[in-house]
């Protein structure tokens, strides 16, 4: 019987049921060419899960989602559910209590921390309380008990070792867990198990706790006042520490013909002209633009209909133009958060160096293929006017509001 | 089989067991005299769940938390049951709704909840994005209702008993007719499953909330 789990494989949720299918002996494979956000979001896969989430199980009998659920219909008729009734009620009672006490708190600690979501500082202290009763109340029980229920590897183990495993690899330092000692010895000792290790592989306790995702963003904002240089001399400095291994490769696009046209002085009109900005950006935007070294695109995001919370859009957004820091000698953007209500729509205006989106940026930047993009067409006159409405963020845009503006420069 | 179950006035976890005991011919008894926020401290309870959280339910061999859980250890105590489906697919499918119950409805639900009863600290962002999810979550029952009369097969099972006892306190508090009105299929799900004998014996007469409890004015 072959069962195929739609998902990417490193994912502690899809580890949850290839531990179990390794306990008793049966096989999945996993779907071949998984991407994220578009196999997920095709018809076919919707039929399976109304909800769109990973992972889910293809069965030849029917499709199965929630990981647990899935965990436990590998497990169905086995030891991993216990052999009484009574062992199978506590298995369940650790398997929920992995989920609603300790999985729901952990993620509500890393994953605003991994970029994914708003941070907002009392909502992860009271995840973090979580996660600290729970682990109290499981140390607490695991002083007397090697496994979670009887005397062996139950499915109860299997789920919980899997929901600790970020937290041991993302946020919960040895200073934290020490406190916690039998929790440590427990799962130390589960990810050890060869049914465990080999699917996991090997799993190191971080360090600290990962900071927030926008304490390592660069400084976006590179305001007027440096003149020309503050690209070039970045290299330098960096060139002397010991490996310098910084792509040092020449970028395509430094091998274009000279432009007439210089990104930055574009980027220093935009940012100083504080009134009229129509008579002295715009136009001074097209007197200087190079429609022969430059070239402009409209993009336009695929799944608008994500879009139903205002903040988050506006960090995916966020998100975005981080990542593109990698092209910001070649480029500047303007991307517009448009609509009073939800779903908010998402379009934006590219400035690239070259006549193409450069290829570096497309290889390198995975928002790029979550959006729709369209040359300008500078033969029409409607167009350039709606390049000129998205650089000044014209409102109302194309008859609605805008919730929010954000530039790339 | 005597098996008690502690909790105070019965809850919507408590009433997922109450109503899967009465689907399998199990008697249930709850505690008289439990006091939340007292009985649930004792050294005796913590013994019994450390977390000190309710329901927890005694049995001969020993005790269960998790509503979820104690709800599936009644349902498997007679093997002629259908509360799990009648085939390996079915089990797994019906594990599906209940963990979706759980995780996509109830959890949001809770927020929400929670900010306008001032259990929680009232943030809007907060509240945002637990209505975003919840409806996200609507709107994929909504369109799966649209061609199952229950949710796996065709009776009811554990699933659609742990679904209905999450959305319980969602009619009942928080979500107004024009709110669910966007989820007609869930509406109808919803109102025909509190209907069966075996929902209205335990939780008796329900009416839809007219309105959303305001926001807490102070903390």
């Amino acid at each position: 019987m072959a069962m195929v789990m739609h998902s990417m494989k490193q994912n502690k949720n899809v580890y949850k049921a290839l531990i179990a299918a390794e306990y008793v002996g049966v096989e999945i494979k996993m779907v071949d060419n998984f991407e994220m956000f578009v196999s997920n979001n095709t018809p076919e896969f919707l039929k399976m899960n109304p909800i769109g989430k990973i992972p889910v199980l293809e069965t030849p009998d029917g499709a199965i989602f929630e990981s647990n659920a899935i965990a436990r219909y590998v497990a169905h008729g086995s030891f991993l559910l216990g052999t009484s009734k009574f062992e199978y009620g506590q298995i369940e009672q650790w398997i929920d209590f992995s989920s609603f006490e300790i999985d729901t708190n952990l993620r509500g600690w890393f994953v605003p921390r991994l970029g994914y979501g708003t941070y907002i500082k009392p909502v992860e202290e009271n995840c973090i309380a979580g996660v600290k009763r729970g682990l109290d109340a499981l140390n607490t029980y695991l002083a007397t008990h090697t496994f979670l229920v009887g005397d062996g590897v139950t499915l109860a183990d299997i789920i919980m070792t899997c929901n600790l495993v970020l937290g041991f690899k993302l946020v919960m330092p040895k200073s934290f867990t020490s406190e916690y000692p039998h929790v440590e010895r427990y799962f130390w000792t589960m990810v050890n198990q060869p049914n465990f290790s080999k699917v996991i592989g090997k799993v190191m306790q971080t360090e600290a706790t990962i900071p927030l995702a926008s304490a390592k963003k660069p400084d976006a904002k590179p305001q007027a006042e440096p003149k020309t240089k503050e690209e070039t001399p970045k290299p330098t400095p960096e060139a002397t520490e010991e490996e310098a291994p910084k792509p040092k490769a020449k970028n395509p696009l430094d091998l274009l013909p000279p432009s007439k046209m210089v990104l930055d002085d574009w980027k220093r009109l935009y940012s100083n002209t504080k009134s009229n900005f129509r008579e002295v950006a715009i136009k001074g935007f097209w007197d200087m633009f190079d429609p022969e070294g430059y070239s402009l695109w409209f993009c336009n995001y695929k799944y608008n209909d994500e879009n139903t919370v205002s903040f988050v859009t506006m960090n995916k957004v966020g998100g975005f133009l981080q990542r593109m820091d990698l092209a910001r000698k070649y480029a500047f953007g303007k991307m517009l958060i448009i609509g009073n209500e939800p779903p908010f729509k998402v379009k934006g205006l590219w400035l690239f160096r070259g006549q193409e989106i450069p290829k570096f940026v497309m290889d390198e930047c995975y928002d790029m293929e979550l959006y729709e993009w369209t040359k300008v067409d500078l033969s029409d006159e409607a167009q350039k006017e709606r390049v000129n409405q998205m650089i000044e963020d014209h409102e109302p845009f194309e008859g609605e509001a805008l919730l929010d503006a954000k530039c790339f420069k | 089989m005597a098996l008690i179950m502690h909790v105070g006035k019965p809850n919507k976890n408590a009433l997922k067991v109450l109503i899967a005991a009465a689907y399998v011919g199990v008697e249930v008894k709850c505690t008289e005299n439990f006091e939340m926020g007292v009985s649930n401290k004792t050294p005796d309870f913590l013994k019994m769940n450390p977390l000190g959280k309710v329901p927890v339910l005694e049995t001969p061999d020993g005790v269960i938390f998790e509503s979820n859980a104690i709800a599936r250890y009644v349902a498997r105590l007679k093997t002629d049951t259908c509360l799990f489906g009648s085939s390996p697919i079915e089990y797994g499918q019906i594990e599906q709704w209940i963990d979706f119950a759980s995780l996509e409805i109830d959890l949001n639900l809770l927020a929400w909840l929670r900010l306008r009863l001032g259990l929680d600290n009232y943030v809007s962002l907060i509240e945002e994005a637990s209505i975003a999810a919840l409806k996200r979550a609507l709107s994929a029952l909504n369109t799966y209702l649209a061609t199952h009369t229950f949710l796996v097969g065709d009776g009811v099972t554990l699933a659609d008993i742990i679904m209905i006892c999450n959305l319980y306190a969602g009619f009942r508090i928080m979500m107004t007719k024009t709110f669910t009105s966007e989820f007609p299929n869930v509406e109808r799900y919803f109102w025909a499953m509190i209907n069966q004998p075996n929902f209205s014996k335990i939780i008796g007469e329900l009416k839809q909330t007219e309105v959303v409890p305001p926001i807490p004015t102070s903390h």
